[in-house]
């Protein structure tokens, strides 16, 4: 009989007080597991902000409109590589609850600076640059409305509307694109800029903000700074900042979620720790007498330690492991019906990867005082406690 | 039957005092008892608090006139002609000047740093005329003075002060080029305008730049009944192409998105800790019967029956899960109830709000932790019950 086989058969002495252990720790892994992807998404803004991209808003506020005439001069500035320049359509098909994400662009310059993101085809590239009513709209999208390149589709707006009072357009989908990374959502829409600004009703020559590429990070202070300085006291103040802190601002704006996913899985986790823990220093205790055999028979102390905080680590993982595999599956589900308020949920690699650390923590945590008291048990102190 | 209440009554007495020999078994079942509503009750008191400042903002008496189609104030452009004709219409409260009670309004989102995470946060700037705030019910002006008309001041709600920077009586505030000075703070009944910031109409108009427009107009109707006139006169003219609600309706609508949302996180979550709480308790019960098995049998010797002995083990698991219930929940008062915290609202900027707990919420929450206790003690009571004496005895 190997080591292996003694802790389990330990492990399974009693079947039900195993069982639900091993259910409390999955439950706990399952909640970690989907709360810290869930935290991730919310906060993918800021990891897949490449470092030489910059955002130009209105100072007051990013809601508040630019003038067109900021395009040009910021492309002029140095140390710009290149620019584009955003507006945002507040776009939904057919219903309101169907929210789309639908941004009006220069769609030129657009491709080219988000071509680190995207894969765009360059017939749809071509394409959307010749049709002014043309429409280029990310394969996710497209699976979730079940569209085709050659559609024609209806778009609202809840903000615009047409110089004929309607807040309606027609679209053709010209077009479709795939992104570089899963980060890169493509479950967004883009629009003409020109045939856009051309047919709305109020709002002419006014865009969202600009997007920047400056020609490295290093520049990027100065860039800000240019900008800023070049339109500070005029009727549009623009605010420019890296992409990422933008985005990290504007993931803030929602509240903390991080520091709630915290207190909840520190809340579980505490929990768990506790149950296990007492578990597992009350098993070993039942097996006072035994241990005392297993010395006698010449088992050493290091080995008996090793049984004991095996088995606790092996508790750890027959639940965890599953528990993974649960939050896995949910986060699966999730996805599709989520995918416009957090486009990128996921569980990626290393979250499982600190789930298993966090596994091992918990095994060796709930097993280390019992083991080390087995450990140290005198034989004749084991086989006279009765 | 007496004999049988006493009987429960010892073997009961038997359970609560051997406690202390299980005290960290115990312990735990009752701290996870107490986490799990604890984790309960700050999700739900998070989605009262919230439902409660949103909600309790709107009046049924006010009509709240959109753009169609625009769905919430920050989308919504209307005219100073359709403000006019608003104020012709039926339906419509006289103030005591004779003219219209209606305000026309201006929207807008600026930038505020939020004191805790130092980042900027969109909050929303309001042009009002001389009877908007008349139109808020409970608007207390608690520091300071109102904005005097034509001039570049603001006052700014009680709980926008406290939870972003700058705003403090007599401080100046930017927004872009344009500089203002906060002359007063007022309170609404801790409703959703408290985490706004007014000013005069015309001079938000002329410093942003928006001559002669206006994001909303609210209208005081003369009975709440009222507003099915004054949707029928909107409909029929077409040059009012607005949504007409009840101030009412657009709050209690734009609520329920946020705090159901909130709710559909904090029950799943509960629930999934409240099963890993019921292993605890299980396993603290099973080991409870195992260690009065001794007892439990020569009591049953004696004469006890076996329903004695369900009920204490029973009763015995109910107190652990309720003392933890009533930790949890006396815990989350202590650390979330009036907790502050702001959230993007559904016009795209910060609705300050305070965690509230309700009596009705901690019944849930105790209600949860008692479930635990009831099934965690269900089946190792049974298994006290069913036990064979002599091996109890020899065991």
């Amino acid at each position: 009989m190997n080591d292996l086989v003694l802790i389990r058969k330990n492990l399974f002495r009693k079947k039900l007080r195993a069982i639900l252990m091993i259910v409390s720790i999955l439950i706990a892994f399952a909640i970690f597991g989907v709360l810290a992807s869930f935290e991730r998404a919310f906060n993918a803004g800021q990891d897949r902000a490449a470092a030489d991209r910059l955002v130009v808003v209105n100072k007051i506020n990013f809601t508040q409109p630019l003038p067109i005439s900021y395009y040009e001069r910021v492309a002029a500035i140095d140390g710009v590589r290149e620019v584009t320049h955003l507006n945002w359509f507040g776009g939904y098909y057919q219903d309101p609850k169907n929210f789309l994400i639908v941004m009006a662009v220069e769609p030129e310059s657009y491709v080219k600076l988000h071509d680190s993101d995207f894969v765009i085809a360059p017939e749809a590239r071509s394409a959307f640059i010749r049709e002014r009513t043309g429409a280029l709209v990310g394969e996710r999208m497209m699976a979730k409305w079940g569209w085709k390149v050659g559609d024609h589709i209806p778009i609202s707006s809840n903000i615009f509307s047409q110089k004929n009072g309607s807040h309606t357009w027609d679209f053709t989908i010209v077009g479709t694109f795939a992104g570089r990374a899963p980060q890169n959502d493509t479950n967004i829409m883009l629009l003409q800029y020109a045939y856009f600004d051309e047919t709305r009703s109020f709002g002419k020559d006014q865009i969202g903000w600009l997007t920047l590429r400056t020609t490295s990070p290093a520049v990027n202070d100065q860039v800000t700074k240019a900008i800023d300085q070049m339109f500070a006291n005029s009727p549009y103040e623009t605010a420019t900042d890296t992409e990422k802190a933008f985005n990290k601002a504007f993931a803030a704006q929602l509240g903390n979620i991080a520091l709630i996913v915290g207190l909840v899985v520190g809340a579980a986790f505490v929990t768990i720790l506790m149950i296990v823990g007492n578990t597992m220093v009350m098993t070993v205790r039942e097996r006072t007498r035994e241990i005392g055999v297993l010395k006698t028979l010449g088992f050493s102390g290091g080995r008996i330690l090793r049984l004991v905080l095996g088995e606790s680590i092996l508790l750890a993982l027959i639940g965890g492991l599953p528990g993974l595999a649960i939050a896995f599956i949910l986060i699966a589900n999730m996805r599709e019906s989520l995918m416009t308020f957090v486009p990128t949920l996921a569980l990626p690699p290393d979250i499982a990867a600190a789930a298993v650390g966090l596994m091992l923590t918990l095994g060796v945590l709930t097993g280390l005082v019992p083991a080390l008291n087995a450990m140290r048990l005198k034989i004749a102190a084991a086989l006279g406690r009765s | 039957m007496r004999s049988l209440l006493l009987q429960i009554a010892a073997v009961t007495t038997i359970n609560l005092k051997s406690m202390p020999q299980r005290l960290w078994l115990s312990l735990s079942t009752v701290t996870a008892v107490g986490l799990v509503v604890m984790v309960l009750l700050s999700f739900l008191a998070m989605a009262n608090g919230f439902q409660r400042t949103i909600a309790g903002s709107g009046a049924d008496d006010v009509a709240v006139v959109l753009r169609g189609g625009s769905q919430s104030e920050i989308n919504s452009v209307v005219t100073r002609d359709q403000v006019r004709l608003i104020e012709e219409g039926p339906g419509v409260a006289a103030g005591a000047d004779g003219k219209p009670e209606v305000s026309g309004e201006l929207y807008l989102t600026v930038d505020g740093i939020k004191r805790t995470t130092r980042t900027k946060a969109n909050l929303p700037l309001r042009g009002i005329g001389p009877r908007g705030a008349a139109l808020r019910r409970a608007i207390v002006l608690i520091e300071g003075r109102m904005f005097a008309p034509g001039s570049n001041e603001v006052v700014v709600g009680k709980a926008l002060r406290g939870e972003f920077q700058g705003f403090d009586l007599g401080g100046t505030i930017t927004f872009g080029s344009s500089r203002w000075t906060v002359v007063g703070v007022f309170s609404a009944e801790g409703s959703v305008f408290e985490s706004e910031i007014w000013a005069d109409l015309p001079v938000v108009q002329s410093l942003f730049k928006r001559n002669n427009v206006f994001q909303t107009v609210r209208a005081r109707l003369t009975s709440p009944a009222a507003l099915g006139t004054l949707k029928a006169y909107v409909d029929n003219d077409p040059r009012l192409k607005l949504d007409v609600t009840s101030e009412a309706a657009y709050f209690a609508e734009q609520a329920s998105r946020t705090s159901d949302l909130i709710q559909k996180l904090g029950w799943p979550l509960a629930i999934a800790m409240a099963f890993g709480a019921l292993a605890g308790a299980l396993n603290t019960m099973y080991s409870s019967v195992a260690a009065r098995a001794t007892e439990i049998a020569t009591l049953r010797a004696i004469g006890f029956g076996g329903f004695p002995a369900f009920v204490g083990t029973l009763i015995e698991s109910l107190i652990l899960a309720a003392i933890g219930g009533a930790i949890g929940a006396a815990a989350t008062y202590l650390i979330f109830d009036g907790f502050t915290a702001s959230t993007l609202g559904a016009s795209f900027t910060q609705v300050v709000f305070s965690f509230q707990l309700s009596p009705r919420l901690i019944g849930q929450g105790v209600v949860l932790a008692l479930l635990v206790g009831l099934i965690g003690g269900l089946f190792p009571a049974i298994r006290a019950a069913r036990m064979p004496i002599v091996a109890g005895l020899y065991g």
